[in-house]
């Protein structure tokens, strides 16, 4: 079984990209997890026909028993949950949830987990999909902007204190011009490769308001064909190495090298 | 929802007194200085080293790993532990502390088990299980240990719900009626010619001090007379090394008191289920009086004029708003029994001694 983390800056694309995979490796046959981390709960919805699903910590909290749903070509949706912005503790939530779940859900015949962890729980929350056990395996997604590169430069950095094996880069486009090198040269200067490269696209905020992943609203657009290929690039991947992270200014010196 | 409201331990007290039981060397609870700290006083009066990671505010802001790991090397070095537990404590564990990997990276000469509970994981009996796990999976204790005690835990564990602890709201405390009319009961039966049955079902050290009353009535028969019939659980061939030698001393004991046990109803960590088979031998007695000692709303069955005796003050206000009309609290005996290896004199079992030599009218 492969039990991949999406880690990568807020808002950066880590759910579409995480539902896009899910939903490619499901239509080619292997049983999916998606397992969406963030209290917010939004990024099975493209895979649910824009439904929203129990969350997994309110079933808990209720004593039911944890159930979890099928969404898109058989995927087993899942939605940890957690408090509301300003109480509780999101990150205990996403503890005990994965707990719970390697506990009681996973199968031996599984082929393929998916957490899909929140930008912003920075606390021990944000490392239990990556505790041993759970995920072996991290895909952190940036574009080549600087933000979003001294983002990922900082989770590579949580990854390397914590022993985890990054299995590589995926560049969501924010079409920045030369982008692909950029992250191609970020990626092999923190000792890891760029595993993928998705356009920027408009069809995907499209089928994302009509409850869809690429994949299932617009199978033959190019774009569903770019998700493909960070699925295959993903299941052939042995290329799993512990980040060494850049000095943040060397990001920057990095990025205007490549500018000129 | 049916709040409880008095205080109890939790599963953290539960997996320090179970690492006790597995004969560690040191508890190393990974948490405030503090957590716990009751329970620690007398588990070092058992033998035990208690020692805590002391977390701070920056430990919860930054993490404790570093401190756990270097802390874990520190007494490895100085004490030459054979066995450490590292206990989880609602501090360490909401902020997500990953004690398995720190007791990995300290990488110690001692065995080290990662108990990964909190005050709020659950019933107090979770911190135990959390314990036989680790221990299981360490190869300290079988599989098949591991399974019998987990069901006895969660027995003992609905049971306290049914009649126990857990199944009122809120319990004050209770001192226990007198000591003195439990003693004259049972003097005067013996002394009319009348049959007692005494049963123990005691939870594992407590016995040390509520074995003392079979000692007293068995005593109270060979001045005055009666009948006497003795039922315990008191096989010292089940459970962990520890609990057996606690059986085989108070056997040793009873024996040189001449107490002879007609019925062994199971080990010490059996409570939870022994006590049906108790009652089943307090059936066959058909005895005019009957004193249950150690926990006794474990056993089935019981009448409102039996004279229950146990050790904790809010379990006497449970007895006695059920109904009951002989309860003796022997208050002080968990403090006492924890570093003993001889069965303790209790204050029920001087009063009994003390009614039938004729001390008192
Ligand atoms: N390749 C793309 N082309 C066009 N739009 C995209 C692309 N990838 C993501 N988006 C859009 O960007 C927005 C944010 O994406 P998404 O929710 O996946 O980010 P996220 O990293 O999961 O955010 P959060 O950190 O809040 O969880 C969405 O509205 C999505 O439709
Ligand atoms: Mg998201």
């Amino acid at each position: 079984m492969r039990q991949l983390a999406i880690y990568g800056k807020g808002g950066i694309g880590k759910s579409t990209v995480s539902a896009n995979l899910a939903a490619s490796f499901a239509e080619s046959g292997l049983k999916t997890w998606y397992i969406g981390c963030d209290p917010k709960s939004d990024g099975s919805m493209t895979l649910l026909k824009g439904k929203q699903i129990p969350t997994f910590l309110e079933q808990m909290k209720d004593g039911e028993e944890t159930n979890t749903v099928e969404g898109f070509a058989g995927i087993k949706c899942v939605e940890t949950g957690g408090p509301l912005a300003g109480v509780g503790c999101a990150g205990r939530g996403i503890i005990v949830a994965v707990q719970e779940l390697s506990k009681h859900h996973f199968q031996q015949d599984d082929d393929i987990l998916i957490y899909d962890v929140p930008g912003d729980v920075v606390c021990g929350g944000f490392a239990a999909p990556v505790r041993e056990k759970y995920a072996n395996e991290v895909y952190i997604v940036t574009s080549g902007e600087y933000l979003a590169l001294y983002a990922a430069n900082n989770i590579a950095r949580g990854m390397a204190n914590l022993n985890v094996t990054l299995g590589g880069i995926i560049c969501n486009s924010r079409d920045i011009s030369d982008e692909k090198h950029i992250v191609e040269e970020f990626a092999r200067r923190i000792g890891t490769h760029l595993i993928g490269f998705i356009p920027r696209d408009g069809v995907v905020r499209d089928c994302e308001n009509h409850g869809m992943t690429v994949i299932e609203g617009a199978p033959d657009h190019k774009q569903a064909e770019a998700y493909r290929q960070l699925g295959r690039n993903i299941l052939e991947n042995t290329n799993l190495t512990i980040p060494s992270p850049m000095d943040p200014e060397d990001i920057r010196t990095m990025l205007r090298e490549m500018q000129r | 929802m049916n709040d409880i409201l008095h205080p109890r331990p939790n599963p953290i007290i539960a997996a320090m007194y179970t690492l006790r039981d597995l004969d560690a060397d040191v508890v190393l609870m990974h948490g405030p200085a503090g957590c716990g700290f009751m329970a620690s006083r007398r588990l070092e009066e058992a033998g035990v080293h208690v020692m805590t990671t002391g977390m701070r505010e920056s430990d919860l802001i930054f993490g404790a790993e570093e401190k756990l790991v270097r802390i874990l090397r520190d007494i490895d070095d100085r004490f030459n532990p054979g066995l450490i537990g590292v206990v989880g404590t609602c501090a360490s564990m909401i902020i997500g502390e990953n004690l398995d990997g720190a007791i990995k990276k300290a990488d110690v000469q001692a065995t080290v088990l990662p108990i990964d509970i909190h005050g709020c994981s659950g019933p107090n009996t979770t911190g135990a299980i959390a314990v036989l796990d680790a221990a299981a999976s360490y190869g300290l204790i079988t599989q098949h240990e591991r399974d019998r005690q987990k069901m006895l835990l969660e027995k003992a564990t609905l049971i306290e719900k049914e009649r126990g602890l857990t199944s009122k709201s809120y319990l004050k405390p209770h001192p226990g009626t007198t000591k003195l009319s439990a003693a004259q009961a049972i003097v005067g039966t013996l002394r009319k010619g009348g049959k007692i049955s005494v049963v123990l079902n005691a939870k594992k050290e407590t016995a040390y001090g509520f074995a003392d009353i079979m000692r007293a009535v068995e005593h109270a028969r060979s001045v005055v007379g009666g009948e006497v019939h003795y039922i315990g659980n008191l096989d010292d061939k089940v459970g962990l090394p520890r609990i057996r030698r606690y059986a085989s001393n108070i056997l040793r004991d009873l024996d040189d008191a001449n107490v002879i046990i007609e019925s062994i109803t199971g080990g010490l960590d059996e409570y939870a289920v022994s006590g049906k088979k108790a009652a089943e031998a307090l059936k066959q007695c058909d005895a005019d009086l009957r004193i249950i000692a150690g926990l006794p709303h474990t056993v089935p069955d019981l009448s409102k004029n039996d004279v229950l005796v146990t050790d904790q003050a809010r379990q006497i206000r449970n007895y006695l708003e059920k109904g009951f009309t002989i309860a003796v609290g022997e208050l002080s005996t968990h403090a006492d029994v924890m570093s003993t290896h001889t069965v303790l004199r209790s204050e029920l079992g001087e009063t009994i001694r003390q009614v039938a030599d004729g001390g008192l009218a």
